[in-house]
């Protein structure tokens, strides 16, 4: 005869779910290198540490405002738009039992504050950016949660979804976290404006060549990686506690979104394979790239709710219209997004959400068709309007790009004062008075230090001016 | 030792096509001069300008990726060194590349300072 377990099933249950919700976090953090090495591969080699410190405040700065503002902005934000309190909205920071909840919730909040960075790379002043990046974790993402995985508007329980009857769709974020992200990065880079040299005197684009396809195509993988977490680990419980204390492994539900994924990210890679060989006359490595996520984006909202085939159509369709969607941004719009994250995130969050409906494991619904497009309109809207007033007062407030001198140097020597690749740095220090690159030595005593070379630093950049109080 | 203008030594100056660099190496050796610097550089010649891409938008590479090869010789004819590096990257398309000889003022070998036809 079996001896019953003797333990609690749900201490059993809670305990390896919120082991994999954290295995998954840690995932969904690991999609941040991703993004450095993406943007960066993408970039020219003047402005490589610029991207990376913006990576790193999005991380660093973002973990910190969410946990004391953003997650308690999403309570607020759900309850205001669905008629409940809001006296609970910030009892996550003194109650350690949320603490695991509130990091998962965290890395999907740092992936959208983070897309940014790839519209405006290349001009966008740091200051302003981080600033930036400060209000998006704090309000601008936390809204959109609140109006949909929060309990707010979109909801079933809110106030435009109570009137269509039924919950807006979306799973692990394709439009909460994605399409904002992607929206926001559209509204700063066309706030911010092109780079200098991206378009000619008539309008016309002209290319600007980043200086690494390998490490946008290494962070592209990188991502894909982390995005399993993102999808999957979105399906956060594995053993679910029945009333009568059994146990029930959600292997269906875990391998529908674990299949999904991989069928949306495939066919998006194939789809803009096609696409970039048929417009290009070669298959692109970069467009390939860019069409790998946007399959993920596509189905990150649908990867529950959609059977097999559907997830690959949606996927499909996420990478084919990354060309497309691009070219319309750049030609038609005349907005210069770097890293084409409006059409990565932004074009393929909202298609592959809004026809989740069509392709439901539980048949179509009119009303929940009709409650998906209402809603991607919501979040682009509030997106958008919010995005734009700060950058205005970003603008008139600290100014929202560098100048055309610090441009054409490159934001690393502008904004940070490093190079990212050095060449022929001196292996030694010298005792020494003589200057080796022609800048003036001077001999009128007083001004010259001799102090351990430092007269030297001065002389080094070729100045003609040696200040003592320097 | 002699440091005067007039040594005869040679430096012979090569542009070539980076996947050719293996048969000339090849047949400098087999000339007796196998002694040589290599450097990647971009130039533009004879060989027509192409088409480069990003993001679907054209652009023009007018400058192509070359190495520059360096031969100092005194004992071998600089002829031979030349003979041997046309023989080694010679496709028969354009850019094939160019070979320039130049007079050699005087040479120093630096670890044992030696100067002359002796320190090459």
């Amino acid at each position: 005869m079996v001896t019953p377990l003797q333990v609690d099933p749900t201490a059993v249950a809670n305990g390896i779910n919120n082991v994999w919700v954290l295995m998954v976090t840690f995932l969904i953090f690991f999609m941040q290198p991703g993004f450095a090495l993406l943007e960066s591969g993408q970039v020219r080699a003047k402005n490589v540490g610029n991207v990376l410190m913006k990576n790193m405040s999005d991380w660093f700065l973002g973990t910190i405002i969410y946990f004391v503002v953003g997650a308690g902005v999403v309570g607020v934000a759900g309850a205001l738009t669905s008629g409940g309190g809001i006296s609970g909205a910030f009892a996550h920071i003194s109650d350690p039992n949320a603490w695991i909840g509130w990091l998962f919730g965290a890395v999907f909040a740092m992936t959208a504050a983070t897309i940014v960075s790839g519209a405006v790379a290349e001009r966008m002043n740091f200051d302003a950016y981080v600033l930036f990046t400060i209000v998006m974790t704090a309000i601008i993402y936390p809204v959109v949660v609140g109006f949909t995985w929060g309990g707010g508007l979109l909801s079933a329980g809110g106030y435009i979804g109570s009137a269509l009857g039924a919950g807006y769709l979306d799973f692990a974020g394709a439009t909460v976290v994605h399409m904002c992200g992607g929206i926001a990065g559209l509204v700063a880079a066309k706030l911010v404006g092109a780079r200098k040299g991206r378009y000619d005197a008539n309008g016309n684009s002209q290319p600007i060549p980043g200086h690494s396809m390998l490490l946008a195509v290494l962070g592209t993988f990188i991502l894909a990686f982390g995005w399993y977490g993102f999808n999957v680990g979105t399906q956060a419980t594995i053993l679910a506690v029945g009333d009568d204390g059994s146990l029930t492994f959600m292997g269906a539900a875990l391998g529908r979104v674990a299949l999904v994924t991989t069928l949306g990210m495939s066919a998006g890679g194939a789809m803009a394979m096609l696409t970039s060989a048929r417009y290009q006359g070669k298959p692109d490595p970069l467009w390939t790239a860019n069409g790998l996520l946007a399959g993920l984006v596509a189905v990150t909202g649908a990867v529950p709710h959609v059977t097999w085939w559907g997830g690959a159509l949606l996927g499909g369709l996420g990478g084919f219209l990354v060309l497309p969607a691009f070219r319309f941004t750049v030609d038609t719009l005349k907005v210069d997004d770097v890293c084409g994250v409006f059409a990565v995130h932004g074009v393929a969050g909202a298609v592959g959400t809004a026809l989740i409906p069509i392709f439901a494991v539980g048949g179509f619904a009119i009303n929940q068709f009709a409650l998906q497009v209402v809603g991607v309109v919501v979040i682009a809207l509030w997106t958008v309007v919010a995005s734009a007033i700060v950058l205005y007062v970003l603008d008139a407030a600290v100014g929202l790009r560098v100048t055309e001198e610090e441009e054409t140097e490159g934001l690393d020597e502008g904004e940070h004062g490093v190079s990212v690749y050095p060449e022929f740095v001196p292996n030694e220090r010298r005792e020494s008075t003589v200057a080796t690159d022609g800048g003036e030595l001077r001999t009128d005593g007083g001004e010259l230090r001799t102090d351990d070379g430092a007269a030297l630093d001065d002389l080094a950049d070729g100045g003609t001016e040696v200040s003592s109080d320097e | 030792m002699s440091d005067s203008a007039d040594t005869d030594i040679k430096m012979v100056v090569a542009y070539i096509r980076p996947d050719k660099l293996g048969d000339v190496k090849q047949s400098l050796a087999e000339a007796g001069a196998p002694s040589l610097t290599v450097t990647n550089v971009s130039g533009r010649g004879s060989q027509p300008a192409k088409k480069g891409q990003w993001r679907g938008e054209e652009y023009t590479v007018d400058l192509h990726q070359k190495v520059k090869v360096e031969c100092v010789v005194a004992d071998i004819p600089a002829q031979d060194v030349v003979d041997a590096i046309q023989a080694g990257a010679n496709t028969g398309e354009p850019g094939d590349g160019k070979i320039f000889v130049l007079p050699v003022e005087s040479a120093h070998q630096i670890r044992t300072g030696t100067t002359g036809p002796d320190a090459v």
